[in-house]
């Protein structure tokens, strides 16, 4: 859930950071660091990416002073973490690689014939629900395996908007990319994801 | 006419409701016909329900103590601060 959905746990909880409580601390770094780390890790590599995290926590003490809350604490904790990598990246004028070019992934895109029809289509259906899917623990460590595999770009994406839970708008403004871009982003993720959970149902292998 | 590439070229768009209602009529046409694209329609959209179940960026604990450590001391300097006379 969005933060601002759930307003008096982040009321109570902005107030105790304030307050500089070192244990609101301790909470809030353990909620959105993840988070905060996918968004850095869109622009920069593992070791710069939790440097530039643990940057922004100690920033965030004189910061949340003037944090009004506009926005949810959430999108304004990314934010900060998008703007000092940007910075980063400006400064070493290292930009992000990304390919727009094809929505679809090649080895989906090889599955359909001439005519624009199904030549391989899927045979399974995935019947069981995520929480349930997730319960397999070979699955689950499958999952992690291909979202460590993602170009960091799409993991980013993907990320943001289905586990954090962040509104298109958002996410385009956190990673700099436009509405269009993002779309791609979030599709060629999925469609990896797909390939990977339908070879794991027919073969149980990963 | 929409054909299944088409339709799988935009799935994702249409699991998020970002069609315009004449492109999501037009698939919503094509997934009554076509049984293969309704079951990869299902499976793309609980691939991604996986995801959302699913946080895969999870740090690790001794990266989180690191911040722990570094936000406590961070407190402490301002602490130390605010006590020193003008």
């Amino acid at each position: 859930m969005d933060t601002a959905a759930r307003p008096e746990a982040d009321t109570s909880l902005i107030d105790d950071l304030k307050r500089g409580d070192p244990g609101a601390y301790r909470q809030a770094v353990r909620e959105y660091s993840p988070g905060m780390l996918a968004v850095a890790r869109f622009y920069l590599d593992h070791s710069s990416a939790e440097e530039v995290v643990q940057d922004c926590w100690v920033t965030v003490i004189d910061a949340i002073q003037k944090f009004e809350g506009r926005s949810g604490l959430k999108t304004w904790l990314h934010r900060i973490v998008a703007n000092r990598c940007k910075n980063k990246l400006r400064s070493s004028k290292r930009e992000v690689a990304m390919d727009f070019s094809e929505s679809l992934e090649p080895e989906l895109a090889n599955r359909f014939n001439a005519t624009g029809r199904w030549d391989l289509p899927p045979k399974l259906q995935f019947h069981d629900s995520a929480d349930t899917l997730m319960e397999n623990g070979a699955l689950s460590d499958c999952l992690d395996k291909h979202l460590s595999a993602l170009p960091e770009t799409q993991r980013s994406a993907l990320m943001l908007y289905e586990a954090h839970q962040h509104k298109s708008d958002d996410v385009c403004n956190i990673l700099d990319v436009s509405a269009s871009n993002l779309r791609v982003l979030l599709h060629r993720a999925r469609q990896k994801i797909f390939l990977m959970v339908e070879t794991f149902q027919e073969t149980g292998e990963c | 006419m929409l054909m299944c590439r088409d339709l799988a070229e935009i799935a994702s768009d249409y699991i998020d409701g970002e069609l315009n209602r004449r492109q999501s009529l037009t698939v919503k046409m094509h997934l009554m016909m076509c049984k293969d694209c309704r079951t990869f329609i299902g499976n793309l959209r609980a691939s991604s329900n996986l995801l959302s179940v699913h946080s895969a960026s999870r740090p690790d604990e001794q990266f989180l103590r690191q911040i722990d450590e570094r936000v406590a001391e961070a407190l402490n300097n301002r602490g130390t601060k605010g006590s020193e006379p003008d």
